[in-house]
Parts: structure tokens; C-alpha cells; sequence
């Protein structure tokens, strides 16, 4: 039996669509969606880059390309985006690696999994704050534990660092999901055949997982692409990246031109990578679902040894973790931070629930109603685009993804560029934040469901279909409790996503509507450390009882015989 | 039966929160006026500042203030961008040379409160297009202990930050967002009789020195506070806040001088609140707001003269050579220098 087979791709004709009305349907709408909220953002942007006074022109351009600082910037970006991606996939492959084949007791993995997931679900730049305190001339761990003196914390060592630890997580939960999908009698036909471990994992594990890593490495470098508010507070005067040049452009000078020209600077990377990564991965759909081995065999690929080490690594990591999330929990509770003798105070938390109140309700609706929506709309989108055929399938596909692979300030400025004017005004409501999260982050909720449905084989609905099950049935019965794990994952990650994301929405809010991410970056550059650090603790709380609950709600709709859930983030 | 329940629950559960979504009421509520009673702002004053004192006037009118904060260029490229849809009726606090930039792009409405003529020059414009409710000089703000690790003095020179010491010690704001820096540049433009290579030479100079731009004015003073950085330039309200809030920094000022920035008010032109916006003014420019500096401990300069300068803050000014930004001047050319500066010194 044929364990890796690639997937046999059927054609896509318009004649499926006619015979079909409710997909017709389907197409229509997404297509609109598509259209009004991806394509002509993102031809507004273009557009504005490239014309003057409504004629094409590449004066603008010209002008912030003959600067030799745009080109330092976009080198930095880069370098940094490829560094964040390599070391955050490195670390994340590690720790999938010890979390899946070191037979870890339960307690072990739980508590891997509960500290990973602090970077993933607090607001982006807490990692940054924690680190001027720890490391620099009077840093905590560098001053005062190690005794330097001179230890510079400002440029692309502690930006890289920040932005790896808070990225990683991400690359983990990719990789975990990949490597548990690996059949392990995969891995046992080469243990028997006479393989070493190393070879094992060289010529089994780690081409098997290229898909993942590769996966990764894009999501990593895309989130490194869109993260301003790291290199904005870390990132010091001699290493200036885009993201927060374009940001600093639009915010500072409301030049939303001279935003846009970088935005279309940063455009090229990331769209190259997010080309590369479509046909690289695309060319390694692997099916290791079954349906027919089921046996769980204990693994093999670690000895002990290996796994005490591996476990070591980890649990100092994460500890590390948790000594940057302590240091957060005790800013919030001192009026200032690092100053003489400070006492125990529950003043910054009073201040963020009276005058952060607004803030707080605002994010949680908002969250709240694009998680909903964006997960519809990635499970809609995921189903369809791989499980019919249909006319415009692939482009439709492409097309879904482009907000989520671009970085969020492209995405932020383009809305903001679009809907500032008739014949769409958006800006000043809620439901233009909402567009943007479901139509960025709604990826999160196609990839899951699309990869799930890739690596069920298609024998297990055709075996249902031959027992005389409808094809109601068979997609209530068995697709439905089958892709849950990519409902669980894409619900979780929108919110999540929702309630700590700032790179995009950062440009939307509004006198009425506005983020607590966006009070904590204000907070945090006007050095109100304590709101801003419990705003962080905030965060960090609500999403993780929310993403909590969710996960028990939607347990209870779970079909019997449908793959268990453990976690929210799929696996 | 069970299954179908459990699917009911959970899809309430999902829809109740889209009615809040529609239902989220209207801020504001007919009151005695036409225009209700919730005046919208923008405020470049910090959160922490503004918040008490718009507290303050809503026990004092009844009127609520709505505000968003932002950084001086922020608030001024937005009302700029703006213009014709104002989105709030007041600018609020920040130094003059943003309003005078405002006040030349006509974004604001001529108004001069009953205080106006009781009001020093410079503390008003000729037109009335804003007034002042503040003043507040720039400083050095360095780290005492770094200071005496470094062996130096507490820096009284603008050449002395030129120093091999500070070698990439110092820390203080971006012009493109914050107004503190444009008050800073526009310090060193005057001591060098504006002449504008000196100044620039001074500035390219000086950057080497430079650890970190941050996005807004005050965004350095807790790094020097906690010695990351050595010294920064400020407004003296930042820096009095981060030695009242127990950090060890000197605060000291150079011979050759440096600038004192009103902080203005303004009304937008087109605002839809204009009487509640006037009464704020109304308000903010006599010494009914201006007592409430020293009780929060806001470290400003009162414009009323009726209003005595807190202690702590006349101490630290003592002795100090300070002038006064010239806001035709500063208004004139602000976007120009900024500009000169992203590309001459910050690009360069």
C-alpha cells in the first residue's frame, strides 16, 4: 500500500458551477468578499504608489528609491525576516520534535504546550518591553546578574531575539501538527529495515515534515515583516527596518503616499517568499490519513538519554519564558518600574478598567464577531477550494491568501487608503477592523481546514458513499467531524489574533472604536509601563479563558467517531 | 432531542453578540444645548494628564470629553487630513509650533476666550486661532549614576553632549511624530542665530551619541531613569514626573540656552460641538483648570497669571536660560525642518 501519495487533481471547468447552484453561490459571494476587501485594497495601494495627480508615474517611487536609507531598511528587514524564520523554525521544530517523538508523560506536554502558548497570545511588543529591562547597561540579567556594564540592548541582536521567542510558538504549532500526522509505522518500516535514529530523522522525519518547515519559515517571515512595534522599541538608531519606517511615515506625517511607496518596497519580499513557499509546498501534499493503520505504536526516533537532554532544553526555555511573563505580572503591579522601593499597587489595573474600559469592550465585540465570521469564511473557502472543482478554484485560492501573507501595516494602510473615501467609507466604524481581521486572519481557519482535508484519504468518504450513505450524510457524518480540528484551530487563532494583532488594525481605529493593543503600544511608548503591562496581563488572561471555553462549547458538538481534540490549536 | 438542543444553545451563544454590535448606543444624548452634552478631542497631552483634567471639566459643565491621544505630528497630520470632515472638535494641549503649523494649513477657528486679554503675547495668537494653556521648557535629564560612573558632570553645554561619553547614551524623540523634538531642533536652530548649516552640522554631529529616536517625546525618559540610556532631552514635565516617580536623574540646562513651548488649544474649523468646544476653552485658559496642575502634580507652567507656579517646578527652573519658541517663526517653517531633518540628519 501506497502510505505517501501525491494528491490526483481533478479538472476545474465552469460546468461544474452551472450544474451546481449552491456552489455557484458560494463562488459569487467569496468572489465579492475578495474583491472588495483583497484585490482593490491592494490595487489602491499600487495605484497611489505609483501615479500622480491620477496618472501613472513613478516620480514617488523614484524619489524614496534613490535613498540609500529605503535600501538599508529593506535589507535589514529582510535579513531580519530570514533570521526570525530560520532560528524561530529551528526552535519550534525542537520543541514539536521533543513535544511529539520523545514520549513525554501528559504533565510534560501540558506544560510545554501552556508556556509555548504565552508568546502566541499576548500583544506583540510585551517580549520587547521585558527585554529593556532585563538586558542593556542596567539591565536585570546583564547589570545586575552578570555584572556587565556596557552591553548595548538597542539594534538587531535583541530585535531578532524579541521576535524569535514571540514567533516561535507559531512555527511549534505548525510543526507539532505536521509531525503527529506522521504515520509512526512510517518511521518503525525504517527502524526495521535497519536505520539508525539519525538516519532515521534524516532521510524519514525531516523530509516528510519539509511542507511544515517550509510553512513555517513563510509564516515567520511574514510576521517579522509586519512587526513594527519590536524594532519601534528595540530595534535603536542604526538599524531601521520598514514595517516601522512605513508605520512612523503614516502615523507621524500622514503621508499615506510615502506609506504606500514603502508598503509596496516591503510588497516585493513578502509576496516572493509567499510564491516560493505555494510552489514548493504544493508540490508536497503527503497523505499519511488513512484511515486503515490507526495502531498507535510508542515511538522509537528519541532514546532516553536524548530525551532528558531534549527535555532539559525545552523546560529552561520555557522557563525563560515564564521569567520574561513574571517580570510583565510584577510591572503591572508597581507604579514604577525599576525605581527605588516600590509597593504592591493595583492602580494600573484600576485604571484599565475605568478609563480602559472602552477599550476592552471595543476589542472584545470586535474579536468576538470576526472570530465568527473569519472562521466561516475559512472553513467555507478551505472546504470548497479543496474539495470541489470548480471554475477560478486555484485562483480563488490564491487570491484568499494574499491579506494573510502580507504584512499587516500593507494590509492596515491599504484599507485605510480605500475606505477613507466614497464610495465605500469604512474608517471611523467597527466593521472596518472587522474586514480587516476576518480578511487577514480568516487564512488562519483555509489553511487548517485545507490541510486537514488534504491529508484525509478520500477512500474513507468513498467507503461511506458505498455503504449507501447520501452525500448529506457523508459530509455530516464524516467531513464535518473530520475538519472540526480545523474549525477548533481557526476559531481559536482569529480571536486570538483579534484580541492581540496590531500591525493592520493599528491604522483603523477610530475616535469610537479603538483596540487595547493600540492603548498598550501608546501606553508603552509614553513609558506607562504599568498600564501598559497590565493591559498585557489583561490580554493574556481573557484570551486564554476564552480560547478555553471555546474549545469546551464546541466539544460538545463534536460527532462521535470524530478525531479527539485536545487542543485548540489543532493536533 | 439532546443534540439538537446543545446546537441551539451554542448558536445563540454565537449570534447574541452581533445585536450588541448593532445596538451599541448613540455617546451622545440630547441635553439642555443643541449639541448635546459630549465634546470629541484629540489629545496630545499623555492619557494620564488629560484624563484627570477632562474629569475635572465634566464636574465642573457636565460635558464629557471623548478623546483619542496622540503625539503632536500625529494629531496634526490627522486634522490636517481632516480638514473637510473634521472628525473631533478640540485639539488639546501640545506646543504651539503644531498649532501654528495648524493654524497656516486653516485647520482651526478663530476663538479668544474671556482670559484672552489677560493672556501674555506669546501665549496667544494675534488672530485668536489658539491659546495657551501651559508652558513648558525643555531640559537635560541625565542618570546619576551613570554620570558618576562616567565620571562627568552633569552636562550645562550643548557641546558638552557632543562628548566621547555619550557615545550612544542618549535618547530622545523623533521629529516625524513627536513635538518635543520639533521644540528641541528648533532649540538648537535659535542658539545657532538660525542659521540652519550650523544647526544641521550640529545635529549630524551629535547623532553618533544618539542611542534610540523615540516615537514620542517623553518615550526616553524611563530608559535614562533606568540607566539604559545616559541622558535625553525633554520637557521638564517629563522629567520632573520620572524624578517624583523615584527614578535617580539630574535635571540640568545648557548656558547657551534652550526653548519653552505653550501648550495650546484650538477649535477645528467645521468642528460640530463648537459651543462646548469654546467652553472648554473657556475653561482650560483661566486658573479653573490650571489650579488642578499642582494637585495631580503635572509639572506645566500656569499661562493664567493668577496661578501660582508649583515649588518643585520653580526649583528645578531656577537659574535655568530659557526662551520662548517663536511660534510665527516655528509655524512658518515646521514642515520644512522636519522634513530637512528626516532627510539630512535622521536618513543621513
Amino acid at each position: 500500500m501506497p502510505v505517501v501519495a501525491r494528491i490526483k487533481k481533478k479538472s476545474d471547468t465552469f460546468g461544474n458551477l452551472i450544474e451546481d447552484p449552491a456552489l455557484l453561490l458560494s463562488v459569487v459571494v467569496i468572489w465579492a468578499f475578495l474583491g472588495l476587501f483583497v484585490i482593490w485594497p491592494l490595487a489602491k495601494i499600487l495605484f497611489m504608489a505609483f501615479s500622480d495627480a491620477g496618472r501613472l508615474s513613478l516620480t514617488g517611487v523614484g524619489a524614496i528609491l534613490s535613498k540609500k536609507y529605503t535600501w538599508v531598511a529593506a535589507r535589514n528587514s529582510i535579513l531580519l525576516g530570514a533570521l526570525v524564520g530560520f532560528c524561530g523554525t529551528a526552535l519550534g521544530f525542537f520543541f514539536a520534535f521533543t513535544a511529539v517523538r520523545a514520549n513525554l508523560s501528559k504533565g510534560w506536554s501540558r506544560l510545554l504546550d501552556w508556556v509555548i502558548i504565552l508568546p502566541l497570545i499576548s500583544p506583540p511588543f510585551t517580549m520587547a518591553i521585558t527585554i529593556i529591562f532585563s538586558f542593556g547597561p542596567r539591565g536585570l540579567i546583564t547589570h545586575d546578574l552578570l555584572g556587565m556594564d556596557h552591553f548595548r540592548v538597542y539594534g538587531m541582536w535583541s530585535t531578532l531575539f524579541a521576535e524569535t521567542i514571540t514567533y516561535f510558538p507559531i512555527a511549534y504549532i505548525t510543526l507539532k501538527g505536521i509531525l503527529a500526522g506522521i504515520d509512526p509505522t512510517v518511521e518503525d518500516m525504517a527502524f526495521s529495515l535497519g536505520s539508525s535514529r539519525w538516519q532515521v530523522f534524516r532521510k524519514v522525519t525531516l523530509p516528510l515534515s519539509t511542507p511544515g518547515l517550509a510553512n513555517s519559515f513563510l509564516l515567520l517571515f511574514a510576521a517579522s515583516l509586519a512587526d513594527f512595534a519590536t524594532p519601534l522599541i528595540l530595534a535603536g538608531n542604526r538599524f531601521p527596518v520598514l514595517p516601522t519606517e512605513a508605520f512612523l511615515q503614516i502615523t507621524g506625517l500622514f503621508d499615506l503616499k510615502g506609506g504606500a511607496v514603502l508598503s509596496s518596497v516591503l510588497l516585493v519580499p513578502s509576496f516572493t517568499v509567499f510564491l516560493l513557499q505555494r510552489y514548493w509546498v504544493a508540490r508536497r501534499n503527503y497523505v499519511t490519513i488513512t484511515g486503515k493503520s490507526g495502531s498507535q505504536t510508542k515511538f522509537k526516533s528519541v532514546g532516553n538519554i536524548t530525551k532528558y537532554f531534549f527535555l532539559l532544553i525545552c523546560v529552561l526555555t520555557a522557563l525563560f519564558i515564564l521569567y520574561f511573563y513574571v517580570l510583565l505580572l510584577y510591572a503591572s503591579l508597581v507604579d514604577a518600574f525599576g525605581a527605588g522601593n516600590q509597593r504592591i499597587t493595583l492602580n494600573n489595573y484600576r485604571m484599565i478598567l475605568t478609563s480602559g474600559r472602552m477599550a476592552i469592550a471595543d476589542t472584545l465585540l470586535i474579536a468576538y464577531v470576526g472570530m465568527l465570521l473569519g472562521c466561516l469564511f475559512g472553513v467555507v473557502v478551505g472546504y470548497i477550494t479543496a474539495k470541489k472543482k470548480y471554475f477560478s478554484r486555484k485562483l480563488m485560492e490564491f487570491v484568499a491568501m494574499i491579506n494573510y501573507a502580507l504584512p499587516g501595516t500593507i494590509v492596515g494602510i491599504a484599507f485605510l487608503i480605500t475606505f477613507n473615501n466614497r464610495p465605500l467609507v469604512l474608517t471611523g466604524t467597527a466593521l472596518i477592523i472587522i474586514l480587516c481581521n476576518v480578511s487577514k486572519y480568516g487564512a488562519y481557519g483555509i489553511r487548517s481546514t485545507v490541510a486537514i482535508l488534504q491529508q484525509i484519504h478520500p477512500s474513507i468518504e468513498e467507503a461511506s458513499q458505498s455503504l449507501g450513505a447520501t452525500s448529506t450524510l457523508t459530509f455530516r457524518r464524516i467531513t464535518i467531524p473530520l475538519i472540526l480540528p480545523g474549525l477548533f484551530s481557526g476559531l481559536g487563532v482569529v480571536f486570538i489574533r483579534s484580541m492581540t494583532a496590531i500591525s493592520a488594525t493599528i491604522f483603523l481605529v477610530s475616535l469610537n472604536w479603538t483596540l487595547i493593543t493600540v492603548r498598550i503600544l501608546e501606553n508603552m511608548t509614553e513609558l506607562h509601563l504599568g498600564v501598559a503591562a497590565a493591559f498585557s496581563v489583561f490580554v493574556v488572561v481573557v484570551v486564554f479563558v476564552v480560547t478555553t471555553g471555546i474549545s469546551f462549547f464546541l466539544k460538545m458538538l463534536r460527532q462521535p467517531g470524530g478525531m479527539r481534540v485536545t487542543s485548540l490549536f489543532g493536533s | 432531542m439532546e443534540s439538537k438542543r446543545r446546537i441551539l444553545i451554542v448558536a445563540c451563544l454565537l449570534v447574541l453578540p452581533f445585536s450588541l454590535l448593532w445596538a451599541t448606543p448613540e455617546v451622545e444624548s440630547p441635553g439642555e444645548t443643541d449639541e448635546g452634552t459630549v465634546l470629541n478631542a484629540y489629545s496630545i497631552w499623555p492619557e494620564n494628564w488629560a484624563t484627570p483634567m477632562f474629569e475635572e471639566f465634566e464636574k465642573a459643565t457636565g460635558i464629557h470629553v471623548n478623546f483619542m491621544r496622540f503625539s503632536s505630528g500625529e494629531a496634526l497630520a490627522r486634522v490636517i487630513a481632516e480638514k473637510d470632515n473634521p472628525q473631533v472638535d478640540v485639539l488639546f494641549g501640545g506646543p504651539v509650533e503644531t498649532f501654528g503649523a495648524g493654524a497656516r494649513e486653516g485647520v482651526f477657528e478663530a476663538y479668544k476666550p474671556p482670559a484672552y486679554d489677560q493672556l501674555e503675547d506669546r501665549f496667544k495668537d494675534a488672530d485668536g486661532y489658539w491659546t495657551a494653556i501651559a508652558d513648558d521648557p525643555l531640559c537635560f535629564m541625565s542618570n546619576r549614576e551613570w554620570l558618576e560612573a562616567s565620571n562627568i558632570e552633569a552636562p550645562t553645554s550643548w557641546d558638552d553632549i557632543l562628548g566621547p561619553e555619550y557615545e550612544d547614551m542618549i535618547q530622545f524623540a523623533d521629529a516625524r511624530t513627536s513635538g518635543t523634538a520639533v521644540t528641541r531642533i528648533f532649540s538648537i536652530l535659535e542658539v545657532n542665530d538660525r542659521d540652519e548649516d550650523a544647526a544641521f552640522d550640529y545635529m549630524r554631529r551629535l547623532k553618533p551619541n544618539v542611542q534610540l529616536y523615540t516615537k514620542s517625546g517623553g518615550g526616553g525618559t524611563i530608559p535614562v531613569g533606568l540607566g539604559q540610556a545616559g541622558m535625553g532631552i525633554f520637557f521638564i514635565v517629563d522629567a520632573l514626573k520620572t524624578q517624583q516617580a523615584g527614578y535617580d536623574v539630574v535635571i540640568s540646562f545648557p548656558e547657551e540656552g534652550i526653548a519653552t513651548a505653550a501648550e495650546g488649544i484650538a477649535i477645528l474649523k467645521g468642528a460640530e460641538h463648537p459651543g462646548l468646544a469654546r467652553q472648554l476653552i473657556d475653561w482650560a485658559t483661566t486658573d479653573q483648570m490650571q489650579k488642578f496642575y499642582e494637585e495631580y502634580a503635572i509639572n506645566f507652567i500656569p499661562t493664567d497669571p493668577g496661578v501660582e507656579i508649583q515649588q518643585t517646578l520653580a526649583d528645578a527652573l531656577a537659574g535655568a536660560n530659557i526662551f520662548p519658541i517663536d511660534a510665527e517663526y516655528s509655524g512658518a517653517n515646521r514642515q520644512r525642518i522636519v522634513e530637512k531633518w528626516i532627510s539630512d540628519v535622521l536618513q543621513e
